[in-house]
């Protein structure tokens, strides 16, 4: 996948190019208007990251130029602001989703695959690993084509593992992916454990790999090194 | 009290101070000017008397009340004349006339005598009678008039103020004012000193309102940073220390953009950014946020009683309306306790929301206060219920919280309502009358 970071502050932009690229992507940044426009005329890109706010424009304002030039990529749009009217306005504007800062890595990158997957693989909803197959439009998880009895919740869960597999994920970053805006009031890690605990054992249960691991104190990670 | 009866009470008070004063002089005034008169009338008499004496007609001329009497006297004394003034003729403290004799010494014929006339006039008390008759009617008018025409007065000359008074009340932070125009001196004064006072507080709004937005945009991008970073750093190779402070340092950017993001909320709220425009059922809001918590009900095992009336309309923004129902049954779970049961009410004028838990360690009416929080819970910001209180202002609903054991119950009135807003609306009535 190949992806154009556009973000005016610098120490964002090589957060997410590291993780990217880490993920096997290309990964190219761009710091301003002019210079998303020019690389956005010149090539193709899949998915575009973008922030609202830039130094010399509006985010709002190269979606615009993107849909005058057709330009088809997919587009997340990351923005401070989680003001309802620029949400609303980023998504009716041509985004394909939107992300507020401070975001976790692993969420942005869980948003930008749905995103890819809905606009490059023609909206492919079959994510297979190993033995696991996710529909993301059923919600159905199967194991070796045995369906697993899993709640919506539990669903997403896996998915966000899955997506992220080989990485480290706070518990913080899976709180926000499970629960959005309804997390600001629960201390959540308890549910998270639970969460990953009743997963585990419908897993297991039905004969799958325990492919989730415990990292000490931070959180968990899916290790797709196990078999 | 009100401006225009401040005003009248101290005319009246003037009045009645100055009154027996002015009584008391004019009661003297009366009674010199009689005597005086009568003095000078009776000295007539007693020369006219002498003067027929000398001629020898008559001795003893009676006249009106007054007589003459003639008294042969060894020698002629210095003075010519000698008043005398009996207040009490009668002799029984009721008389209702005085008696005023004047001596006149002559000789008349060569002789010294003394030539005494008397003479009865008005008793004091007979005049301050009259006097005290005039002032009681006088008072009487006074006040009538002033009562009266007071008010009538105040009405036409405070009437720029009433307008001041009435832009002042609809005063918004967004958009300055201007005031009407005004020749009385003292009302120019207060128009420019609130239009430079409105000013600057509209002109501050503005630059707080700047920089709450900028505080969001600059803060939330070093979290952004620090975050991601972090999250770099933990896939690197870490050892089990490492990775419990990047535990506690992920917890601690956790809370750092949760309050953030609080404080950010409520100073839009207290800036009114959130104007509600229309209705929004609010019973959706109650259904859908109770689904995303459904999980953790159910993990907690909390029995939760839902006792929720359909087409509930109310106006909130809707931001709002999830973000109150958020708090509301985030605090229900989260200080709840295991096993335990919450019960929800939504009806048209209420929402309340009873739940289990621990007894209250702080006084229910801290507890709405920012940064407050009970000991059982310290993971959380502390800013729920503070944001919960800040949501009913904007909307004019009314909060409150009783412990009654062992349930916590919360409740919101959506419309407190129709007896409150009828008794402001009696306030500033009456504050328009004040001025009026």
């Amino acid at each position: 996948m190949k992806v154009l970071v556009v973000e005016d502050s610098k120490e964002i932009a090589s957060s997410i190019h590291d993780f990217l690229v880490r993920e096997g992507y290309i990964c190219e940044l761009a710091y301003s208007f002019d210079e998303a426009q020019e690389k956005l005329l010149l090539y193709s890109y899949d998915c575009v990251l973008l922030d609202i706010m830039l130094p010399d424009g509006n985010g709002l304002e190269l979606l615009k130029f993107m849909k005058e030039q057709g330009i088809q990529s997919g587009v997340l749009i990351i923005s401070a602001k989680d003001a309802m009217d620029d949400k609303i306005r980023g998504l009716e504007g041509g985004g394909d989703d939107y992300i507020t800062k401070p975001f976790h890595l692993p969420e942005l990158h869980a948003r930008l695959r749905a995103i890819y997957r809905r606009k490059k693989l023609s909206g492919s909803n079959i994510i297979t690993f190993n033995e696991i197959t996710l529909n993301t439009d059923t919600l159905e998880a199967t194991i070796n084509d045995m369906l697993l009895d899993i709640t919506r919740k539990e669903f997403d869960l896996l998915l966000y593992l899955v997506v992220n597999k080989n990485r480290v994920l706070s518990r913080q970053s899976i709180a926000t992916h499970l629960w959005g805006d309804y997390t600001d009031n629960l201390a959540n890690f308890d549910f998270v454990y639970q969460h990953i605990k009743n997963l585990r054992k419908k897993i297991s249960a039905a004969n799958g790999a325990d492919y989730i691991d415990t990292v000490y104190g931070l959180g968990y990670k899916f290790n797709a090194s196990k078999v | 009290m009100k401006l225009v009866d401040k005003f009248t009470l101290w005319f009246l008070g003037v009045i009645v101070i100055t009154t027996p004063i002015t009584s008391y002089i004019c009661l003297n005034n009366i009674e010199k000017k009689i005597d005086d008169v009568e003095i000078a009338r009776l000295k007539i008499v007693n020369t006219k008397a002498a003067a027929r004496m000398a001629d020898g007609t008559t001795v003893n001329i009676p006249r009106d009340a007054s007589f003459t009497t003639f008294t042969l006297l060894p020698t002629l004394p210095a003075d010519s004349f000698r008043i005398r003034k009996d207040a009490d003729p009668d002799g029984n403290n009721k008389s209702l006339e005085s008696r005023l004799t004047v001596s006149t010494f002559m000789a008349i014929n060569g002789k010294p005598y003394e030539v005494t006339t008397s003479s009865y006039i008005p008793a004091s008390r007979q005049i301050l009678n009259a006097i005290m008759d005039t002032v009681a009617w006088k008072l009487l008018l006074i006040i009538l008039c002033v009562a009266v025409s007071a008010r009538f007065l105040s009405q036409r000359i405070l009437y720029t103020l009433r307008l001041t008074m009435k832009k002042i009340h609809n005063f918004d932070l967004k958009k300055k004012i201007t005031f009407p125009q005004t020749n009385t001196e003292e009302f120019k004064e207060l128009n420019t000193f609130l239009k430079k006072m409105t000013d600057q507080a509209v002109d501050e709004y503005t630059a707080v309102k700047q920089f709450s937005e900028n505080a969001s945009h600059e803060l939330q991008t070093p979290l952004a940073v620090i975050r991601g970073k972090l999250e770099l750093l933990s896939e690197t190779n870490i050892d089990e220390d490492q990775a419990t402070l990047l535990a506690d340092m992920h917890h601690a950017i956790e809370k750092l953009s949760k309050i953030n993001r609080s404080l950010i909320l409520l100073s839009k709220m207290e800036n009114n950014e959130f104007a509600v425009t229309e209705h929004i059922k609010f019973c959706r809001v109650a259904k859908d946020v109770l689904a995303a918590y459904e999980d953790r009900l159910e993990m907690k095992n909390i029995a939760v009683k839902k006792e929720l009336d359909k087409n509930i309309q109310l106006r909130i923004h809707p931001v709002l309306a999830d973000m109150l129902m958020n708090n509301l049954l985030g605090n229900a779970i989260r200080h709840n306790v295991q096993d335990g049961s919450i019960h929800i009410i939504l009806k048209q004028e209420k929402l309340v929301i009873k739940n289990t838990g621990l007894p209250p360690e702080t006084p229910p009416e801290e507890l709405f206060e920012r940064f407050r929080k009970s000991n059982q819970c310290s993971e959380s910001v502390g800013l729920g219920l503070a944001i919960v209180k800040q949501i009913c202002e904007v909307c004019d609903f009314k909060v409150s919280y009783k412990y009654k054991a062992p349930l916590h119950i919360l409740q919101v009135d959506f419309c407190p309502g129709s007896v409150i807003n009828e008794t402001e609306q009696d306030k500033f009535e009456t504050a328009a009358v004040v001025t009026a």
